[in-house]
């Protein structure tokens, strides 16, 4: 039970890093992550309001996580403007769009909302089950495949991508949305599996952490999984630490997770590993 | 990454963004060098908050004050977020463009307060806690504390697990007060009381932390849970119905939550003081003070949840009527920070 709870917690960072390293393996950083979470946990929050249905509500929020990173990738791909730029543009859209819409929905000072959620057996629901599956699915996607394999070239070599006939664009652009499909899931998990509510700024930076993530797993799938179980399960602990009232500032005992993070990325910091091209806007007439 | 180009384009979309979580837009804020004499003629209240009022807490008082003053007094009122160095333009501008009054929600906004006073005269600025008084500077003391220790009284008496605990979004001077009221109402009942030290979980609005974060203290074994966690309550709320213990709401009235373990809420009413201090200005008979708004003067209550009162054996109920008029009368003293 213990385990499963830490899985829970641990997942809408695990999904969101997941699908950033096929992101990121493609050649882009989608720094507009905790955007397309925070829009995807309103929409399916406000579907499920809506509708009573969780499950419409993931339908929502994956939808509006995809078209999310569809408007990163449209400027950060297809018009190559700069990925960071663009990628704080979406996030600060995101928290004044989702903040606008939460306020003229449910009155301007809020409401603690309840909403129904996806359920679950034993603790265990369905989106948990297709987190574990897709730690296998998404390496062999990377790993195994021509797809995945053409992809990598986009993010190491791109002009070796584009003389060998792949449309680099194209395959970012398709990395790209399989990373906002994952930032929907994280951010329905938020909303529909985990607090069945929404408040303004809930997601609350897990799509910083998610892209930390996939840096501390270096790009692997597996690994990015295992690193958000870490840092979820550090997470739990210092709540429970906070808990004994040792004389330690909390704002410390916040920190510990990323703290353990960051050494971490010191012990195994060696090798290269990032995709070559990582960020850089691809143009053809170059 | 040629980053540099972009930071001008970076700077101006971060100002701009952060903005629209605004409800007021800045845009309008922003038109004021020319101000007619109708415009000095009306009755206008402006409002900083530290956070979104949507917080259905903290802030969500203040602004709910702010909506009775514009709907009984018909005033022109504005509200915006700001924190900072942000804070004294922001006042500023409200008294540039001739504010009668500007409330600033917390203690930090008191100091901004004093300076900015002595330049705009005919501005009144008032905070929500904070030391400082002049001709046209004063200051809300919310005592919440006692509704919170009546909440830990009661929690005391009633808990079965000998073991209390509390759930905050970050240790404010305020928010440390009311749980040390809270720890000292316990104690008080049952000097033998386990309270936990209090947890905090750091960002406004994380639900799914405040959630974990009550997890973990019900895990210790409390069966009482209060909170200051203002718009994620719901994750506090949830933990305890999963666990089957009972939580109290804070600020607002939040009995009525659809988690159903609400047993009883510290209340602050905030419509009073507002409207008083607005009504005040308006009748240009405000002097400078630290009004303190209590049990005493009905601007703070603990209330029961009717639903649940079945739950509360009646000795109990009856200790928590005596203590409430005790602590009216002042023959309980409880004790608050100075902030």
């Amino acid at each position: 039970m213990e385990f499963i709870s830490l899985l829970q917690y641990a997942a809408p960072v695990a999904l969101a890093a997941m699908g950033e390293v096929v992101t990121q393996r493609g050649g882009v950083i989608n720094i507009g992550l905790e955007g397309a979470m925070l829009i995807a946990s309103f929409f399916a929050m406000l579907v499920c309001y809506t509708t009573h249905s969780p499950y419409l509500g993931l339908v929502a929020g994956v939808g509006t996580g995809v078209a999310t990173a569809g408007l990163f990738g449209f400027f950060a791909i297809i018009l190559a403007a700069d990925q960071v730029v663009v990628g704080t543009a979406v996030n600060l859209l995101a928290l004044g769009l989702t903040g606008t819409l939460f306020r003229s929905k449910f009155g301007q000072s809020g409401q603690l909302l309840s909403v129904g959620r996806i359920p679950a057996w034993h603790g265990v629901d369905p989106l948990m089950v297709l987190m574990l599956l897709s730690v296998p699915a998404l390496w062999f996607l990377i790993s195994r495949t021509g797809w995945g394999l053409a992809v990598r070239a986009c993010g190491e070599y791109p002009k070796a991508a584009d003389a060998s006939g792949f449309s680099v664009n194209r395959l970012r652009m398709q990395a790209l949305l399989i990373g906002g499909i994952y930032a929907g899931l994280a951010g329905s998990y938020l909303a529909l599996v985990i607090t069945g509510s929404f408040a303004e700024n809930m997601t609350a930076g897990r799509g910083f952490v998610a892209i930390a993530m996939v840096t501390f797993g270096r790009w692997k799938p597996q690994f990015a999984f295992l690193a958000a179980l870490l840092i979820g399960f550090a997470e739990s602990l210092q709540y429970k630490f906070q808990t004994y009232g040792w004389k330690v500032p909390f704002q410390l005992m916040i920190a510990l997770p990323y703290l353990i993070a960051l050494v971490v990325l010191v012990l195994v910091g060696r090798g290269a590993s990032s995709p070559g091209s990582l960020g850089q806007p691809y143009r053809k007439e170059k | 990454m040629n980053l540099k180009r972009f930071l001008p384009l970076m700077a101006v979309l971060f100002v701009a963004g952060c903005g629209s979580g605004d409800s007021s837009s800045n845009d309008k804020n922003d038109v004021k060098s020319v101000s007619s004499d109708s415009d000095k003629a009306k009755f206008k209240v402006a409002l900083l908050t530290p956070g979104p009022v949507s917080d259905s807490g903290w802030n969500a008082l203040a602004f709910d004050g702010l909506q009775a003053i514009k709907s009984e007094m018909g005033a022109t009122v504005d509200q915006k977020e700001s924190s900072g160095t942000k804070i004294a333009d922001d006042m500023r501008t409200y008294a540039q463009q001739h504010y009668n009054v500007v409330f600033g929600h917390g203690f930090e906004y008191n100091e901004p307060a004093m300076k900015v006073a002595k330049d705009f005269p005919d501005t009144v600025f008032v905070t929500s806690s904070g030391g400082g008084t002049a001709k046209n500077v004063g200051a809300f003391r919310f005592d919440l504390e006692e509704g919170f220790y009546i909440a830990g009284y009661m929690a005391a008496l009633m808990s079965k697990t000998g073991t209390i605990g509390s759930v905050s979004v970050q240790n404010y001077p305020s928010i440390v007060s009311t749980l040390k009221a809270y720890a000292a109402g316990a104690k008080a009942a049952k000097p033998s009381i386990g309270v936990l030290p209090p947890v905090y979980f750091g960002v406004e609005g994380n639900i799914a932390a405040a959630k974990s974060a009550t997890e973990q203290v019900i895990a210790q074994g409390a069966d009482f849970v209060i909170h200051q966690a203002n718009s994620a309550a719901q994750g506090v709320f949830d933990a305890c119905k999963e666990k089957k213990v009972y939580a109290f709401g804070s600020n607002a009235n939040q009995n009525s939550n659809s988690s159903g373990v609400v047993i009883g809420s510290a209340v602050i009413i905030t419509k009073t003081p507002f409207k008083e201090l607005a009504d005040a200005v308006k009748r240009k008979v405000y002097t400078g003070a630290i009004g303190e708004y209590a049990m005493a003067n009905d601007s703070i209550d603990f209330v029961l949840n009717p639903d649940l009162l079945k739950q509360v054996p009646t000795d109990v109920q009856t200790k928590i009527k005596d203590l409430a008029s005790d602590i009216k009368s002042g023959k309980v003293k409880v004790p608050k920070d100075k902030f």
